[in-house]
């Protein structure tokens, strides 16, 4: 599209991941990011007026060749151990059972997500017990289907789990397992693109931005920035392209902090609300898909082991995909995404082992790697406005449980755009101001 | 008359050989100077024109249009002030000669005696419109805006030169104090019915007609605020103040003549008005309000009875005030949020509060509240359009409730509940902005006091 100098009426623009924003009566915002997201798309759900606010989502790679979108495993679950996630996630799983309504296009095939509702099984050992006994509690005045299980009844369910060292189990009933991550965003972008929202490929490198000195009620001194413009390069080009914009949406998943740090945020003196950085960093995950040929049936969940190692079924043939979330230590260098098979000789497929007594004849397929846009202060999303820079939004930091809170997480934005606060989850603990004043919201659960 | 035009086109050179700091105040204030002038032809006698010479001439009808032609170049100036603060001076100064030569061409077209030279000048101020819209907008859609304007004004009165031409060689003369003497009853032929298209669709489709109106939203959004504002106060008041003069010639056709562009109009009102209540953008709604309040203009002008006219004439005056304020309060919106959708600056009121001031009287006299002269115009409309038929009482109630629906509908949008956090740092009402929608009201107001000023000749 050759546009000269574009000045959108309103745009919204993300790095590489974009951010549509709604108009009109209800618009939720939909962001997909799971494994890291490279990209996440947002969906817009225009329910009365089309055309109301026009959006531009930029995409730094049009491919999505190392979204972690697309590199995800691509699960669901509602257990959590803050209760803003299970509401999150609960809502998603409702937008993916009914995603053919909520993204219709005309004209165009239903998507089939291919959701397998096999549920998360969690297994906690002595220490875990009475916290996830805690957290299933929460979890089920929330509204999610949980079942606390003894090793006996998990024995007897799960004929092929070693229940050594498991003292309790949690397994979730319905609204949880895994489902296509390619087929959500493809389905997202069909819907964007069908209701105008305008796609771009190419990498933002700039803002430029206006300040302006503001009193707060105590007598402090702020400097508030608004972005008015921004520098989209294009591809192989030394050009950019200055859009004019009234919102931006940072939702660039694991480069979100670069972005941020264009904009502005945290370029001031440390400890005071200038110098808070947003502190999301890509953190490389590997994925491991084997093949085991008397591994668990067609009803295994994804089984996540209280050492951190997860697998779960992948098609039909006897196939699984699992991981390990490695320690601080072992983290790897996130420069590339080259796979490290010796992390699974290692680490990976002892645990399973001594978990699945039949992975121990298992035979690894392939692997990939994927970004998490891991927030390293609390491991839980940021959303909402940044208090300075009044006009850019964040949706990011999602440390690995993006892609299924991305529908809520959408709407969560549009709310906050069109109305000022949050309306049908508050989502006020994922606030960027928590880095601030030091309020974690820290997620124990994280795969 | 000269006393009005040769200070207007000395305004040219005074812009641009100003001293940079000083084209703006220089321009502004010397046209404020001349639209005070404007008042001196308020001294008129009642039922008779005052001739300046044989091409100009002013009476009670024309009158009310000049003063609010010459009144609005000073706004303009004043709402353009930002938006080009960050252009080159020429750039400046070739804008604001735009806005002069609208201003010379619509004075001489509003006091132009002969019919062929309002023809000439009626279609001149289309060129510095279309500049002003294709040059200065802001989005890349004001290309296809100034097209859809050009063309659609253009295509409608093309006959009318045909037709005026036509009436010069069989009348024998356009002037129009002879005109109204020399009219000979226009029967039923077909030739006749052509002749009464021709010259009416120049100004149907300059009013707008419903079915023609497609050109408005277009120009009216893409347009800068000063083409904005000229276009809603006064351009489209062109088409009523032709209609209002060309209908003279035009009986006894129009009796029947009339009916489909009655039924257009009194339909279209209604039509326009529920567009209103479904819109996002904030200058797309005001333009739909200003096809919805022509409608009534239209449907008062074909109905030809005095109480029709006194309200044509009092509600074109009171809806280029109130259409002129509402485009500069959405335009004050737009500088500061750089985005024209009403949902994405909500709550104003609590950070601008004089603001909301303007914007609730501007939102009342668009709804034609009592006792301003909004209200006067349609109120004898709706009487006169009673008398003519009693059924469109019903369609003008209905339009009334919708209008008034849609006016509050903004106001509430864009001024009531919790405001956004992206708006946190706009910043307040500047002077200037407050300026100008005090000498917008200012008039609207006073003119509740005394509205048979503009309740035109048959007053």
């Amino acid at each position: 599209m050759e546009r000269r100098y574009w000045d959108g009426k309103v745009s919204e623009i993300k790095k590489k991941i974009q951010s549509i924003f709604p108009g009109g009566a209800w618009n939720p915002l939909y962001d997909t990011s799971h494994l890291p997201p490279e990209r996440s798309d947002v969906v817009i759900r225009l329910e009365k007026q089309q055309g109301a606010i026009r959006v531009l989502v930029v995409e730094r790679d049009h491919t999505y060749a190392r979204a972690s979108t697309v590199l995800s495993v691509g699960g669901i679950r509602q257990q959590f151990s803050l209760p803003q996630n299970v509401q999150l996630s609960l809502f998603s799983a409702e937008f993916l059972r009914n995603i053919n309504e909520y993204l219709a296009v005309v004209d165009d095939p239903p998507l089939d997500l291919q959701f397998n509702p096999s549920g998360y099984l969690l297994l906690a050992s002595e220490e875990g017990a009475a916290i996830m006994e805690r957290n299933v509690k929460m979890q089920r005045q929330e509204g999610a289907k949980v079942c606390l299980m003894s090793p006996e009844q998990l024995q007897k369910k799960f004929p092929w789990i070693n229940t050594e060292g498991v003292a309790l189990a949690s397994y979730g009933l319905e609204n949880e397992g895994w489902f296509d991550p390619w087929c959500l965003l493809q389905g997202l972008r069909r819907k964007l693109q069908s209701m105008g929202v305008l796609f771009c490929q190419g990498e933002v490198t700039r803002f430029i931005s206006s300040s302006s000195h503001m009193e707060t009620a105590s007598g402090e001194q702020l400097t508030l920035k608004r972005i008015h413009e921004v520098h989209v390069k294009m591809d192989h080009s030394q050009e950019f392209q200055p859009v004019e914009c009234a919102i931006v949406v940072n939702a660039a998943g694991a480069w979100s902090g670069q972005i941020a740090e264009l904009a502005g945020v945290g370029n001031g003196p440390p400890g005071t609300m200038q110098g808070t950085k947003l502190p999301v960093e890509p953190r490389k995950r590997y994925v491991y898909l084997w093949h085991c040929p008397q591994g668990p049936g067609l009803e295994a969940p994804l089984v996540a082991d209280p050492s951190g190692a997860y697998f779960r079924r992948e098609g039909l043939g006897n196939n699984y995909v699992g991981s390990c979330s490695p320690t601080e230590e072992e983290e790897p260098d996130p420069g590339n995404l080259e796979v490290d098979y010796d992390f699974f000789q290692e680490k990976v497929w002892p645990r399973l082992a001594q978990r699945v007594p039949a992975f121990e004849t298992l035979k690894v397929r392939s692997a990939w790697a994927g970004y998490y846009d891991y927030n390293t202060f609390d491991q839980n999303g940021v959303v909402g406005p940044h208090p300075l820079v009044i006009n850019m939004y964040f949706a990011t930091g999602f440390s690995g449980h993006g892609l299924q809170q991305a529908p809520a997480v959408g709407r969560a934005v549009a709310e906050m755009v069109l109305e000022g606060h949050f309306q049908t989850i508050n989502l006020s603990p994922f606030l960027f101001s928590r880095f601030y004043f030091g309020e974690k919201a820290q997620e124990h659960c994280i795969l | 008359m000269l006393k009005y035009i040769i200070p207007t086109i000395m305004l040219m050179p005074l812009t641009w050989l100003s001293k940079n700091n000083m084209i703006w105040v220089n321009s502004t204030a010397h046209s404020l100077l001349i639209s005070f002038t404007s008042l001196l032809l308020m001294n008129q006698f009642g039922d008779n024109s005052l001739n300046f010479s044989l091409l100009f001439f002013s009476d009670s009808l024309s009158t009310p249009l000049l003063i609010l032609t010459m009144w609005l170049l000073p706004l303009m100036l004043m709402a353009s002030q930002h938006h080009l603060s960050k252009e080159n001076l020429t750039r400046k100064k070739l804008f604001i000669t735009m806005l002069i030569s609208l201003q010379l061409f619509l004075i001489m077209t509003f006091t132009a005696m002969e019919l062929i030279l309002f023809y000439i000048l009626f279609e001149a101020t289309l060129v510095p419109t279309l500049i002003i819209i294709t040059r200065w907008g802001n989005q890349t859609e004001r290309l296809n805006a100034g097209l859809y304007f050009l063309f659609y004004t253009l295509a409608g009165s093309l006959p009318l030169l045909v037709a005026l031409i036509y009436i010069q060689n069989t009348v024998g003369s356009l002037n129009f104090l002879m005109l109204q003497y020399w009219v000979q009853p226009v029967h039923n032929s077909w030739s006749n019915v052509f002749m009464w298209l021709a010259c009416m669709m120049a100004f149907m489709v300059k009013m707008p007609l419903y079915g023609l109106h497609l050109w408005l939203p277009k120009a009216h959004v893409e347009a800068p605020i000063a083409g904005s504002m000229v276009l809603a106060a006064v351009l489209l008041k062109l088409g009523g103040y032709g209609m209002l003069r060309i209908t003279l010639i035009l009986n006894p056709m129009t009796d029947f003549m009339a009916y489909p562009f009655i039924m257009l109009s009194l339909w279209g009102m209604i039509m326009t008005s529920s567009i209103c209540l479904r819109q996002t953008d904030l200058k797309s709604l005001i333009a739909y309000s200003s096809v919805s309040h022509m409608a009534l203009v239209i449907v008062a002008i074909l109905i030809q009875t005095p109480w029709s006219y006194m309200g044509a004439t009092a509600l074109m005056i009171a809806h280029g005030l109130t259409s002129s304020m509402l485009f500069c309060l959405a335009n004050s919106n737009y500088e500061r949020i750089h985005s024209r959708t009403m949902i994405l600056a909500r709550g104003l009121q609590t950070l601008l509060p004089l603001m909301a001031t303007w914007w609730l009287l501007a939102s009342l006299t668009n709804l034609a509240l009592p006792p301003t002269i909004n209200l006067i115009g349609e109120l004898f409309v709706m009487m006169s359009t009673f008398s003519w038929s009693n059924i469109t009482i019903i369609l003008m109630g209905v339009n009334m409730v919708i209008t008034a629906l849609y006016s509050l509908y903004m106001l509430i949008m864009t001024q009531r509940g919790k405001y956004t956090y992206h708006i946190n740092n706009i910043s307040p009402s500047f002077t200037r902005e407050n300026a100008l929608m005090s000498l917008h009201i200012l008039p609207l107001l006073l003119l509740t006091l005394n509205p048979k000023i503009i309740l035109g000749p048959l007053y």
